[in-house]
C-alpha cells in the first residue's frame, strides 16, 4: 500500500480504536463518577494543548524535534479525536449559559475550520497543478500589473478602435485586480468562457491584421485568468488559517478561563 | 481549455524571501529596491547610494563618491556627503503571513478585553452562569438575605465575588484541588463537597436522617442546582445507600451499636402514632425499588394487631341487613364515619358525638327516647343516673309541659315505670356501665323509637370497663391511631380515584384487632411499572425527617 | 503551424578555446618542449593537429611562491604539466580545511541553535564580521588577468608540520582527476620562487592520449596503478576475484572518457537552443552491436535508449557504478547457443567515463566466479527471453514524460534534488521559511522550478554526483564536506567571482550582496558592493538533516537522489 494509504488506515483506526475507548468509558463513568466532568474536561485540555504545540513545532525547524508530516499527521487524528472528547465532556448536551455556550462555539469553530482547511488541502492543491501555469503568491501583483501594462499597450496605443472600445468597458477591471475568486474556487470556467466568446463575437468587425491583435488580446486573457486562479485557490490555502489561528489562542484563553471559574466554583457534587 | 497552462517567467537572480515579513511598495510594479523593507516595515530606501568617503594618500578633504551598485550616478553625492538622488520611500506592504500575525494579536486582546469587561462587572454572574437557578435561590430577596446582590453567586459559591488573584486561589485550593487527578478520579457518589456549608447556611440540619447514617452525602447530590426548577429526587439518590449492600450492612452495624433512645424521635414519641417496631437491624434492607425488593410494611410483616381497647366490628357495620339506615336514608358506608380534614390527607377523628351517636343514642329508657345518657366520662353518667328524677323533669320540660308540678309528676311517672323493668337503681347502674351484648344482667337496656334494636346495650358493648377498686367502673381511654404508616406520607386525597374499599379491606374485617391498613402488594397494584403510577422512594418517604 | 527548426551551429571541437592568449611563439615552446616535442606529430588526425590542441585546449600559467595549484578534494577537468620551477604535492595528512579555503565541518551548538529563534529580526544576508574572517594563513592576489591566486602565507610552516614531495619540469598530475571527474588527492602548491605549468584541459589530454602511444602508456600505467585497483575491488560483480585475478583484470580493463562539450557554459547554450536530443549526443554502444563488453561507468551519466518508432526511447539513465551490457553477456555466457546482441543503444551524457571490461576477460575470469543467484541478480534476466530494459536497477516504472524531463534537464545529476509533489503542495512556503530560520534568515532556494505533471524540480543546489560548479573556483571556497557529502561553500573565502554561479546548469547558485548586521550592504574597496555565492547545503552545520523536508508538513518535499530511479518511482507511488 502507498505510505499515505498506510497513514492513512493507521491513524483512522488508531482513532477509532480511541474513540470507542472514550464511548466505553463514557457509558461506564458519566453518571458514575461524580468529578466526570473534570476528568474529561482535563483529557481535552490535554490533547488540544498538544494540538496548540504543532505551532510552537512549526516555529522552530532548525531543532530536530520530528517531521512536520508526522505532526500534521498527529494533529489532524488528535484533532478528530476531540471531536468524541469534546461531546463526552459536554455531555452531548450543548451548555446553557453564556460563557461556557461560548466556549463550545469557539471549539466547534476551530474544529470546523482545521476541518475545512484540511479538506482544502487536500483538494487544492491537485486543482493547482492540473492547471498549471505555477507561480508564487508574491509574484502575481507583478504579474498582473505586468500583463494589464501588455494588454493596455496593446490595445490603447494605436489599436483597433473596436477593441479598444471593449477593452475600456469590459476589460479594463478584468486586468486592473483579481477578478472571480468564487467561480475560480469551485471550478467554474463560466466567467472565463463568457470573456472569450465576447472577444469571438468581435471578430466579424476586424480585419486580418487586426485579428491577430485580438488573438493575442485573448491569450492574454487567458493568462491573466490563470493567474487569478492561481491567486484564488492559493489565497485560500493561506486565507482558512486566518480563522484557525486567531480562534485557537481565543478557545486556549476561554479554557484556561473554563478551569479556573470551574474549580474555584466547585462544591457540587454529581 | 484542458491544457497545462505554462509558468510565467520570472527571474531567478533572486530568492524569494517568505520569510520577510514586510514587502518593498513597489514590487507590484515588478521594480523592488534592492534594500528591501526592515523588519519593522519602514522602507529601508534612503538614497540611492550610501556615499563614501574616498581619501586618496596626501589629500585632505577627499572626495565623496557614488557607491551606486548599477554604477556611479552622474551627478554624483552632495558635498555634504548625503546622496543626490534620494529615492522616494515606498509604502511597505504586510505579507499575508504578518497580517494573520495582526489579526491573531488582536484577536487575542479583543478577547482578554472582553473577558475583562464581562467577567470583571457585574455582568460576571449572568455570564458564567451555566443553568437558570432554581426560584427559591434566585431572585433579590434571596440575595438580600445572603448581604449579596442577585446577580452575584456569592451566595452559595465563596469565590462569586472574589477578584482574578482571589478566582485563581480559590481555584487552586479547590478540594478535590485541579491537579489532584487521583482525588478527582476516586471521589464517590455523594461526597460531601465546599457547596454544603453555603447549603446549610440556611438549611440547616443536614444530617436528619437516621443516627445510623454512615456516610454523609452532598446536598447537591440529590438537589442539584442550576438545572431550572429544582428537580425532584429520584431513586438514584436514594439507593446510593439503600441500593448499597455495603453501606447497609454498615449501617447495620452502626445501628446495633447506637443506643435506643437514639432512634427515639417526635414520630416514636407521639402518642397518636401507631409504633411500628423497629427491626433490630434497623431499616436497613438493601432496596433497589419499591415493587421489587422493598420490605412488607412493618404493621404487616410483625403481624401486628390493633390495641385499641373500643371494639368495633367494620364488616357487621357496613354489610350487615342489621344495620339501620343513617339519618338521611342511606346505608352506612366508610364517608359518614371518616371524613377528610380540610386538606383531605388524612381524616378526621372519629369522634362518638358526630359519628356513633347517630345510631347508639345511648338511650336507656324504651319509652323516652329524648333522654340520653351523656357520653364520655362515667362519672357523669353516674351522677346523671343519680339525677335521672331532674332529667325526666327536664325531658317533661322540653315536650311542653310547663308547669313544675305537671313536671314532678311526669317524672315520677316514668321513673315507676322505669322501676318496673329494672331491679334496683345499682343494679341499673351496673347494667349501664358493665352489659355487653351477650353478657351482663339484660341483654337490651333500651331502643330507639320504632327502630328494632337501639343498641345501646351498656358501655361495656363497645368499651373496656373494669371494676375500680370500689366497684366503680373504669373504662380505658380507647386509642384511636391517628397515624399507622407514620415512616411514609400518604395523601387521601390524591387517591380519589381509588375507593376506600380497593385499599381498606373493611368489609372483611370483623375483629376490631384487625389493622385494615393496605399491605405493599396492594400499593403495588398501582405504584409500579406494571401499574403506571410512580413508585420512586420520595412519592412516599422524605429523607430530611427524623422518622 | 509546425514549429520552425532553430538552426545552430553544431558545437566544433574548437569554438572556444580553453585559453585564447595562447600564442604561437607559446604553441612553438611547446612544441619543443618534452613530451610534446617527442610526440609523432604525423599520428595526429588532421581534423586534431597536436599544434591546435596545443593551441586550444592548453594554457601557459605562471605561479608565484606559495600559490596553491590545485586542492585536494576539488574537482578539476585539467591536467597539469610542469614546464619550470619546483611544486610540492602534500603527502597525507593533508592541510587543514581552513588553509584550503574550507571550513571545518561542524555541527551547530546547542546556543547557536536555539539562537535561531531570533534570526527573524536579521536583514537579509546579513553576516557577522567573524563569519567572514578566514584563516589568516591565507592570502590572495590577483594576477595580470584579473584572476585570484590565493598563496599559503607562511610557508616554511607549511613545510614543517607537514610531508611533502618535490615535482620538477616534465611531471604531470592531475591527469586522473581530469579524465575521470574524480576529485583531485592532494593538494599541490609552487615550492620555487616562480613556476610554470601547462594546464591541459581534458579533451585536450584524452585526444593527446589518442595519438601518442607514450602518453597513453603513461597514464594508462599511473591510471591503473592508482585509480584502478581499488576500485575494482568494491565492484559488486568481481568480488569473488581473488588478488591476482584482480591485478590481471585490472591489466585488462580499458578505460575511456566521453562527451563533445564541457557541461555548463555549452549545455546551457544548447539546451535553449533545443538540440539536446539523443540523437546528437555520442554514442557508446549501439544497440544491435555485438557485445564485446560490459560497460561500467565510473563518472558522467549514460542515457540507455531503444529503437522505438522512427526514433529513440529513453529507457532509463545510468550512473556512476552502474553496469550496461552484463544481461547480454552473461546469457551468452549461459546459453552460447543463442546468442543476443546488445539490446539497447548507451550515449555519453554531457562528459561521461567508463570502463570496459571486455566480454572475453569476463567469460574467463568473472563470470565463473558467480553463483546463478548472483548472475541473475545483476543481470535481472528471465531464461531464455531476452534480457529486460534496464541494466542493475530493475525496470522501474516511471512515466515515460517524466524520464524524459528528467533526462533533458540532467536533473539525473543529483543526488539531493529537491522535488516537489505539487498535487500535495499547499504552497504554503514552510519549507523556504525553515530553510530562512536555518540559515540567518536566508532562504537558500527558490520554490520554484522546471515541473513536469505533478513533479516539480526546485531551484535548489542539488548537490550532484558530478557537480561542474566545483571547477575552477579559485580560492577553494567551494567544497565538498566529506567524500560524495554535501557541496558547501564557505562565505568567508568566497570572492564573489561568479565562477561556480555560471557553471551551475541549473541556475542553483545565486549571487547576493552581502550586509552588516544593520542591514546596510557590505562595500569593498571599489565602492561596489561584495557578492558571495549562495546555495543550499543541505544543512550541513544543524542537526537533523535539510530542513526543508522535514518542515512539509503534506509530505509534499523530498531531497531525492535522482542517480538512480528507485527512490524516485517509490516516492511517486508512496
Amino acid at each position: 500500500m502507498s505510505r499515505f494509504g498506510r497513514q492513512t488506515v493507521v491513524g483512522t483506526f488508531l482513532l477509532l480504536l480511541a474513540s470507542a475507548g472514550v464511548v466505553i468509558a463514557h457509558r461506564r463513568w458519566s453518571e458514575e463518577l461524580p468529578n466526570y466532568a473534570y476528568l474529561s474536561g482535563w483529557v481535552l485540555m490535554a490533547v488540544m494543548i498538544l494540538l496548540a504545540l504543532y505551532n510552537m513545532r512549526k516555529r522552530l525547524p532548525f531543532l530536530s524535534l520530528g517531521s512536520s508530516e508526522a505532526w500534521l499527521q498527529i494533529h489532524v487524528y488528535a484533532g478528530f479525536f476531540t471531536v468524541i472528547l469534546f461531546l463526552a465532556h459536554l455531555k452531548f448536551r450543548m451548555p446553557t449559559g453564556w460563557f461556557e455556550g461560548a466556549l463550545a462555539w469557539l471549539y466547534i469553530l476551530v474544529t470546523g475550520s482545521g476541518i475545512v482547511g484540511l479538506f482544502l488541502s487536500r483538494v487544492l492543491p491537485r486543482r493547482l497543478a492540473t492547471r498549471g501555469g505555477e507561480v508564487i503568491y508574491e509574484k502575481i501583483p507583478a504579474l498582473r500589473n505586468a500583463l494589464r501594462q501588455e494588454a493596455e499597450t496593446l490595445v490603447l496605443a494605436g489599436g483597433p478602435q473596436v477593441i479598444a472600445n471593449f477593452y475600456t468597458e469590459n476589460l479594463h477591471d478584468f486586468f486592473r485586480r483579481p477578478k472571480y475568486f468564487w467561480p475560480h474556487l469551485l471550478d467554474s470556467r463560466r466567467p472565463l468562457n463568457a470573456i472569450v466568446t465576447e472577444l469571438d463575437e468581435l471578430r466579424r468587425y476586424l480585419n486580418e491584421a487586426e485579428r491577430t491583435t485580438l488573438e493575442k488580446l485573448a491569450d492574454l486573457v487567458r493568462r491573466k485568468d490563470g493567474l487569478d486562479y492561481h491567486h484564488a485557490l492559493q489565497v485560500t490555502l493561506k486565507l482558512w488559517l486566518f480563522v484557525h489561528l486567531p480562534l485557537t489562542y481565543s478557545l486556549m484563553i476561554f479554557s484556561v478561563l473554563h478551569i479556573i471559574i470551574v474549580f474555584a466554583f466547585s462544591g457540587g457534587a454529581r | 481549455m484542458s491544457e497545462q497552462l505554462p509558468a510565467p517567467d520570472f527571474d531567478s537572480q533572486n530568492y524569494q524571501r517568505p520569510n520577510q515579513k514586510w514587502i518593498c511598495g513597489r514590487a507590484t510594479e515588478g521594480s523592488p529596491c534592492r534594500k528591501g523593507p526592515d523588519n519593522k516595515g519602514r522602507c529601508g530606501a534612503t538614497a540611492e547610494c550610501a556615499p563614501v568617503l574616498e581619501k586618496k594618500p596626501g589629500e585632505e578633504k577627499g572626495r565623496w563618491r557614488c557607491t551606486r551598485s548599477g554604477g556611479a550616478c552622474e551627478s554624483g553625492p552632495l558635498p555634504d556627503g548625503s546622496c543626490g538622488r534620494p529615492a522616494v520611500k515606498c509604502a511597505p506592504v504586510p505579507t499575508l503571513r504578518t497580517r494573520r500575525g495582526q489579526l491573531t494579536r488582536a484577536v487575542i486582546v479583543a478577547t482578554i478585553a472582553l473577558l475583562l469587561i464581562l467577567l470583571g462587572g457585574s455582568w460576571r454572574g449572568s455570564f458564567i452562569n451555566p443553568g437558570p437557578i432554581s426560584t427559591a435561590h434566585s431572585g433579590e430577596k434571596f440575595a438580600s438575605m445572603h448581604g449579596t446582590n442577585s446577580q452575584s453567586c456569592a451566595a452559595c459559591h465563596r469565590a462569586g465575588d472574589f477578584g482574578p488573584s482571589g478566582l485563581i486561589s480559590a481555584a487552586w485550593h479547590a478540594k478535590p484541588g485541579p491537579f489532584s487527578l487521583t482525588e478527582l478520579a476516586y471521589a464517590r457518589r455523594g461526597e460531601s463537597t465546599a457547596i454544603d456549608t453555603a447549603c446549610q447556611k440556611c438549611h440547616p440540619g443536614h444530617a436528619l436522617h437516621q443516627p445510623n447514617v454512615v456516610q454523609d452525602v452532598s446536598c447537591s447530590y440529590c438537589h442539584q442546582e442550576h438545572r431550572g426548577p429544582m428537580a425532584a429526587t429520584t431513586d438514584t439518590h436514594c439507593g446510593i445507600c439503600h441500593a448499597d449492600t455495603e453501606v447497609m450492612r454498615a449501617a447495620s452495624v452502626k445501628g446495633t451499636r447506637l443506643p435506643e433512645d437514639a432512634f427515639h424521635t417526635s414520630i416514636t414519641r407521639d402518642p397518636n402514632v401507631f409504633q411500628a417496631s423497629r427491626p433490630r437491624s434497623g431499616f436497613t434492607n438493601v432496596i433497589h425499588r419499591f415493587s421489587s425488593d422493598h420490605p412488607e410494611f412493618r404493621l404487616h410483616a410483625d403481624k401486628r394487631r390493633d390495641p385499641n381497647t373500643l371494639m368495633f366490628n367494620h364488616a357487621l357495620h357496613l354489610t350487615s341487613d342489621t344495620i339501620q339506615k343513617l339519618p338521611s336514608g342511606q346505608k352506612l358506608d366508610c364517608v359518614f364515619c371518616h371524613q377528610p380534614e380540610a386538606a383531605g390527607v388524612y381524616f378526621q377523628r372519629i369522634r362518638f358525638e358526630k359519628h356513633c351517636q347517630a345510631c347508639h343514642s345511648l338511650q336507656f329508657d324504651p319509652e323516652t327516647p329524648g333522654l340520653t345518657l351523656p357520653h364520655g366520662n362515667p362519672e357523669f353518667v353516674s351522677a346523671f343516673l343519680h339525677s335521672l328524677p331532674r332529667q325526666y323533669a327536664d325531658v317533661a320540660a322540653r315536650s311542653g309541659i310547663t308547669r313544675p308540678e305537671r313536671q314532678t309528676e311526669f317524672a315520677r311517672e316514668k321513673l315507676q315505670r322505669l322501676q318496673a323493668r329494672v331491679v334496683s337503681g345499682e343494679d341499673f347502674e351496673k347494667r349501664v356501665f358493665f352489659s355487653t351484648a351477650t353478657s351482663g344482667p339484660e341483654r337490651r337496656v333500651g331502643s330507639v323509637n320504632g327502630a328494632t334494636s337501639s343498641l345501646y346495650l351498656g358501655c361495656a358493648y363497645c368499651h373496656d370497663v373494669t371494676s375500680g377498686p370500689h366497684g366503680n367502673p373504669v373504662i380505658t381511654k380507647p386509642l384511636v391511631f391517628d397515624r399507622w404508616l407514620p415512616r411514609a406520607q400518604f395523601n387521601h386525597a390524591k387517591h380519589s380515584a381509588v375507593t376506600c374499599g380497593n385499599c381498606h379491606q373493611a368489609e372483611a374485617s370483623h375483629d376490631t384487632a384487625d389493622i385494615i391498613l393496605p399491605t405493599k402488594t396492594s400499593c403495588v397494584t398501582c405504584h409500579s411499572a406494571a401499574g403506571g403510577v410512580s413508585d420512586s422512594c420520595a412519592t412516599c418517604h422524605t429523607y430530611h425527617r427524623k422518622l | 503551424m509546425p514549429p520552425t527548426p532553430s538552426i545552430v551551429e553544431r558545437p566544433q571541437r574548437w569554438d572556444v578555446a580553453f585559453d585564447p592568449a595562447m600564442t604561437d611563439a607559446d604553441v612553438d615552446r611547446l612544441m619543443a618542449t618534452p613530451p610534446f616535442s617527442n610526440m609523432p606529430v604525423e599520428k595526429f588526425p588532421k581534423r586534431t593537429p597536436l599544434r591546435e590542441i596545443l593551441r586550444n585546449d592548453t594554457s601557459i600559467r605562471r605561479y608565484r611562491k606559495g600559490e596553491i595549484i590545485v586542492r585536494q578534494g576539488d574537482y578539476g577537468t585539467s591536467a597539469f604539466l610542469i614546464l619550470s620551477g619546483a611544486t610540492r604535492v602534500v603527502l597525507k595528512p593533508d592541510l587543514p580545511p581552513s588553509l584550503l579555503g574550507r571550513q571545518a565541518p561542524s555541527k551547530k551548538g546547542f546556543f547557536r541553535t536555539l539562537a535561531q529563534l531570533w534570526s527573524e529580526r536579521r536583514p537579509p544576508e546579513s553576516f557577522r564580521r567573524k563569519d567572514l574572517r578566514h584563516d589568516s594563513g591565507l592570502g590572495a592576489r590577483r594576477d595580470e588577468d584579473e584572476n585570484v591566486r590565493v598563496f599559503l602565507q607562511d610557508l616554511p610552516r607549511v613545510l614543517d608540520k607537514h610531508r611533502t614531495e618535490e615535482m620538477t619540469a616534465g611531471d604531470f598530475f592531475g591527469e586522473i582527476a581530469a579524465l575521470s571527474r574524480m576529485p583531485r588527492t592532494s593538494t599541490i602548491f609552487t615550492a620555487s620562487d616562480e613556476a610554470e605549468l601547462l594546464e591541459i584541459r581534458w579533451q585536450g589530454l584524452r585526444d593527446l592520449m589518442r595519438s601518442s602511444d607514450e602518453l597513453r602508456k603513461h597514464i594508462d600505467r599511473i591510471y591503473r596503478e592508482r585509480a584502478l585497483a581499488s576500485y575494482l575491488r568494491a565492484t559488486p560483480i568481481f568480488r569473488h576475484l581473488s588478488k591476482e585475478q584482480l591485478a590481471d583484470l585490472a591489466t585488462q580493463v580499458q578505460f575511456a572518457s566521453y562527451g563533445d562539450y564541457d557541461w555548463s557554459g555549452d549545455y546551457k547554450r544548447l539546451a535553449k537552443a533545443g538540440s539536446m536530443r539523443p540523437e546528437k549526443e555520442p554514442v557508446i554502444v549501439q544497440e544491435g552491436d555485438y557485445p564485446n563488453g560490459v560497460v561500467l561507468l565510473r563518472a558522467g551519466f549514460a542515457r540507455v535508449s531503444q529503437k522505438f518508432g522512427s526514433g529513440e526511447r529513453t529507457l532509463n539513465y545510468i550512473g556512476a557504478g552502474q553496469l550496461f551490457g552484463f544481461d547480454e553477456i552473461a546469457h551468452n555466457f549461459q546459453k552460447p547457443q543463442d546468442p543476443v546482441p546488445y539490446q539497447h543503444t548507451l550515449r555519453a551524457i554531457g562528459y561521461t567515463h567508463l570502463l570496459i571490461v571486455p566480454t572475453r576477460v569476463m567469460e574467463q575470469l568473472v563470470l565463473p566466479t558467480l553463483s546463478q543467484k548472483e548472475l541473475s541478480r545483476f543481470a535481472n534476466g528471465r531464461d531464455g527471453a531476452p534480457p529486460p530494459s534496464a541494466p542493475q536497477p530493475s525496470a522501474t516504472p516511471i512515466a515515460a514524460d517524466t524520464l524524459e524531463f528528467l533526462t533533458a534537464n540532467r536533473f539525473f545529476n543529483g543526488t539531493a534534488t529537491m522535488v516537489i509533489d505539487l498535487d500535495r503542495c499547499t504552497r504554503c512556503d514552510d519549507c523556504v521559511r525553515a530553510c530562512a530560520s536555518t540559515h540567518d534568515n536566508n532562504p537558500r532556494f527558490l520554490r520554484h522550478g522546471p515541473s513536469s505533471g505533478r513533479l516539480m524540480v526546485a531551484n535548489a543546489c542539488m548537490h550532484c554526483a558530478d557537480p561542474v560548479c566545483m571547477i575552477g573556483c579559485p580560492t577553494g571556497a567551494i567544497h565538498r564536506e566529506s567524500f560524495a557529502g554535501q557541496v558547501v561553500i564557505n562565505p568567508a573565502t568566497c570572492i564573489g567571482c561568479k565562477a561556480c554561479a555560471n557553471n551551475c546548469p541549473y541556475e542553483a547558485i545565486r549571487m547576493v550582496e552581502i550586509r552588516d548586521e544593520g542591514g546596510e550592504f557590505i562595500m569593498g574597496e571599489d565602492l561596489r558592493p561584495i557578492l558571495k555565492a549562495t546555495k543550499c547545503d543541505l544543512c550541513v552545520e544543524s542537526w537533523g538533516g535539510p530542513a526543508c523536508e522535514r518542515a512539509c508538513p503534506h509530505g509534499a518535499l523530498e531531497r531525492m537522489n535522482l542517480n538512480d530511479l528507485e527512490s524516485l518511482a517509490d516516492w511517486m507511488k508512496r
